[in-house]
């Protein structure tokens, strides 16, 4: 397509419009959680607040031991991705290279997984975590996401794709499976990692669900949790409270993005023989 | 780069491992501690955070601090519908709390499946309380099948709000409204088309109940065999909301945020009335004052009769605990129920003192003089009447709220029609 400066205009503004559409809420958030709660009220709603409240922000964080659910949030979160790596990796690797008995029937097993929703399982889950004695405890928020069915799929695509001859080479050159794995495999599946780590990680730090039915606690709560409790009034919610924790929340997600940015491009560009 | 990444990975480690570790060993220092001193641990399940929470976190520290055989350990648990489900799970677990709060139309659902205990053998044979005291407006929902299953705790009722600047201008009498024929002519003359109307109101089954007790009816019938919410009564109260939203001066905000809507509505003075809990009191004081408005309150307007439906929850023991578990439980409800925690409950939180005494006291009285909206709600309680306990109700309350939204939309589905509907889709329910 010739690019004339028309399109670009028509281009620009469609952009344009998709960022307004994308950003307003946020740009919301941000503006109600500097107001006082009769200016939140207020419509139609003032964009810029009278004056910078900053001091919801210290009432959010002072609602709760916020330290410590972020800290809970930041150890469930990596917990989790560190033990799902070490089990999608191999189980991957397993079934996208390796013809056995069962395979497709193993594998079709985990994509079976995939479809059951969490609620309904959660009742089995939640008994077998109490006769381990992992109720109300971190370990409990992360050994039942210790594996993904979606990652393990994910990968075995991409791993897949890898020509079998760099495999006979560097089985020729003596290398074991796990060298294969690592040398080979995982950074060719770069850019597909990432990508499985960044839903991972966004997917368990927003988790409401499973440590509102795991937890009882203070000690063992996550952050989403703790903003819930902004929420959790019997009267007029506090808006502007409840945004400056929401704020708090994403800030992490915000800054992981902001740093990752270029990386999870650089991976995407990048990807592997060309 | 390797010996960063090796590093990081280290460190990720280090750091779950610490965090795992510092959660037993405090969890072990603090079973010591009980063990040295040989208090009874019992542990308290209460819903909401913000000023309730913090009410039942000093509370309960007071509680421990004032004697030295029951250490009772306070956890919040999120609304009402996670709390109860999250007790549920935790008595099919074996790790349920020893003492919880059942919000008042859950009472039927927890007694009669067997997870809460039976309070009267311990009324009975306690000579230190007196169930005279409760406030009788808020004992209805503590019998379960004849037998008292919990205490009034932190209780509420619903009661009419009013922007009394509004009511000025439109020179009416800032006392309010006291039945419908007086509701209805203060709502069309607080409506300026395209700037304000009369009333802002979800379709709310806890007012709805309040319009059907003004009309002297029930939502169930005795017994909770079927529902009766389609009688002469339950009509009369849905075309006359049908009637009010038609004219214009009763507007119904829908959708998941309703009630956030009309209280946007009022905070803003696009509505010049609103009803709400008496736990938003504390709240809607504060934005009139900001907005700058002032506020009144008023009872729920009569029809034929006056008749409001009660909210908030009960303090409940739950079933199958040691004698000594019981012992400890029942003395720490005992105590949260008393006359001296009732009020400063009440003062903390705005909720409604459960008890005549407490209601009574110098510091109650002199807190009503200088907030005088705060008294609205007790001399309300007179009316007051238990909510329906079935278990199929918060079902029922579902259906009964969409058909009713469905009758103020359908300009040609008569209340009756929808009520009915939503009988027939109700009764079997109860069965």
């Amino acid at each position: 397509m010739k690019k004339n400066p028309f399109w670009k205009v028509i281009n620009g503004i469609g952009l344009l419009l998709l960022i307004c559409i994308f950003a307003l809420p946020f740009v919301w958030m941000i503006s109600t959680s500097f107001k006082t709660l009769g200016e939140t009220m207020t419509f139609p709603p003032n964009w810029i607040p009278n004056q910078l409240l900053w001091e919801n922000f210290s009432k959010a964080w002072n609602s709760g031991p916020f330290l410590k659910y972020f800290l809970n949030s930041t150890i469930v979160s990596v917990g989790i991705l560190i033990l799902q790596f070490a089990t999608i990796i191999p189980a991957a690797y397993a079934f996208a290279r390796y013809r056995f008995k069962g395979n497709n029937f193993f594998f079709g097993v985990t994509m079976v997984t995939l479809m059951i929703p969490t609620q309904l399982i959660f009742l089995p889950v939640y008994l077998q975590m109490s006769a381990f004695g992992l109720l109300d405890s971190l370990w409990g928020l992360i050994l039942p996401f210790a594996s993904s069915a979606f990652g393990i799929f994910l990968l075995r695509q991409s791993f897949k794709q890898v020509p079998e001859e760099l495999l006979e080479a560097a089985r020729l050159d003596q290398a074991s499976e796990w060298k294969i794995i690592i040398k080979i495999m995982v950074p060719m599946a770069k850019p597909v990692l990432i990508t499985f780590a960044m839903f991972s990680f966004i997917a368990h730090w927003n988790d409401y669900f499973w440590p509102l039915v795991m937890t009882t606690t203070e000690a063992s709560r996550t952050l989403p949790l703790g903003i819930a409790k902004l929420r959790e009034v019997d009267g007029g919610v506090a808006w502007n409270i409840l945004m400056a924790g929401n704020l708090i929340l994403v800030i992490p997600i915000l800054i992981i993005f902001f740093f990752g940015q270029r990386q999870i491009i650089r991976a995407f560009v990048y990807t592997g023989v060309k | 780069m390797k010996n960063v990444s090796r590093f990081a990975w280290l460190l990720v480690v280090l750091l779950v491992l610490t965090a795992c570790g510092n959660d037993e060993d405090k969890a072990s220092k603090e079973n010591k501690v009980s063990a040295d001193s040989g208090r009874t641990e019992i542990t308290y399940w209460y819903a909401f955070g913000d000023k309730i929470g913090e009410n039942n976190e000093n509370l309960v520290k007071m509680f421990n601090d004032s004697q030295d055989e029951i250490l009772v350990k306070a956890e919040f648990q999120g609304g009402y519908g996670d709390l109860h489900s999250k007790t549920q799970a935790a008595f099919a677990a074996k790790n349920a709390p020893e003492v919880t709060l059942n919000e008042i139309a859950s009472m039927g659902v927890f007694a009669r499946s067997g997870m809460t205990q039976d309070l009267t053998p311990f009324i009975e044979k306690d000579n230190d309380i007196n169930l005279d005291d409760f406030n009788p407006g808020l004992m209805g929902n503590s019998y379960v099948d004849g037998n008292i299953y919990g205490l009034p705790y932190l209780r509420s009722t619903p009661i009419l709000y009013m922007n009394v600047s509004m009511l000025k201008d439109a020179g009416l009498d800032p006392k309010g409204p006291k039945d419908w024929k007086e509701f209805e002519e203060y709502a069309r003359a607080l409506t300026k088309e395209g700037t304000s109307v009369g009333m802002s109101m979800p379709v709310s089954i806890w007012y709805f109940e309040a319009f059907v007790g003004a009309s002297g009816g029930d939502m169930l019938a005795a017994e909770d065999k079927e529902v009766a919410f389609n009688g002469q009564a339950g009509v009369e109260a849905l075309e006359y909301w049908k009637r009010l939203s038609q004219e214009g001066i009763l507007k119904i905000p829908a959708g998941d945020e309703a009630s956030a809507q009309a209280a946007q509505d009022f905070a803003n003075g696009r509505s010049a009335m609103i009803f709400g809990s008496t736990a938003n009191l504390t709240n809607n004081l504060a934005i009139a004052e900001e907005n700058g408005f002032e506020l009144n309150t008023a009872f729920m307007p009569s029809n034929k009769v006056n008749g409001v439906p009660t909210g908030g929850a009960n303090l409940v023991m739950t079933a199958g605990l040691s004698p000594e578990k019981q012992k400890a439980a029942w003395e720490f409800i005992k105590w949260m129920t008393a006359k001296e925690q009732t009020i400063y409950a009440s003062k903390y939180t705005g909720y409604l003192p459960s008890r005549l005494s407490a209601v009574e006291s110098e510091d109650m009285q002199s807190l009503y003089k200088e907030i005088p909206q705060y008294k609205v709600a007790v001399d309300q309680l007179q009316y007051g009447k238990a909510r329906p306990m079935a278990e199929a109700y918060p079902e029922i309350s579902t259906i009964l709220a969409d058909e009713i939204t469905r009758s103020l939309l359908e300009r040609d589905l008569s209340p009756k029609e929808a009520l009915d509907q939503a009988a027939k889709l109700a009764n079997p329910l109860l069965q």
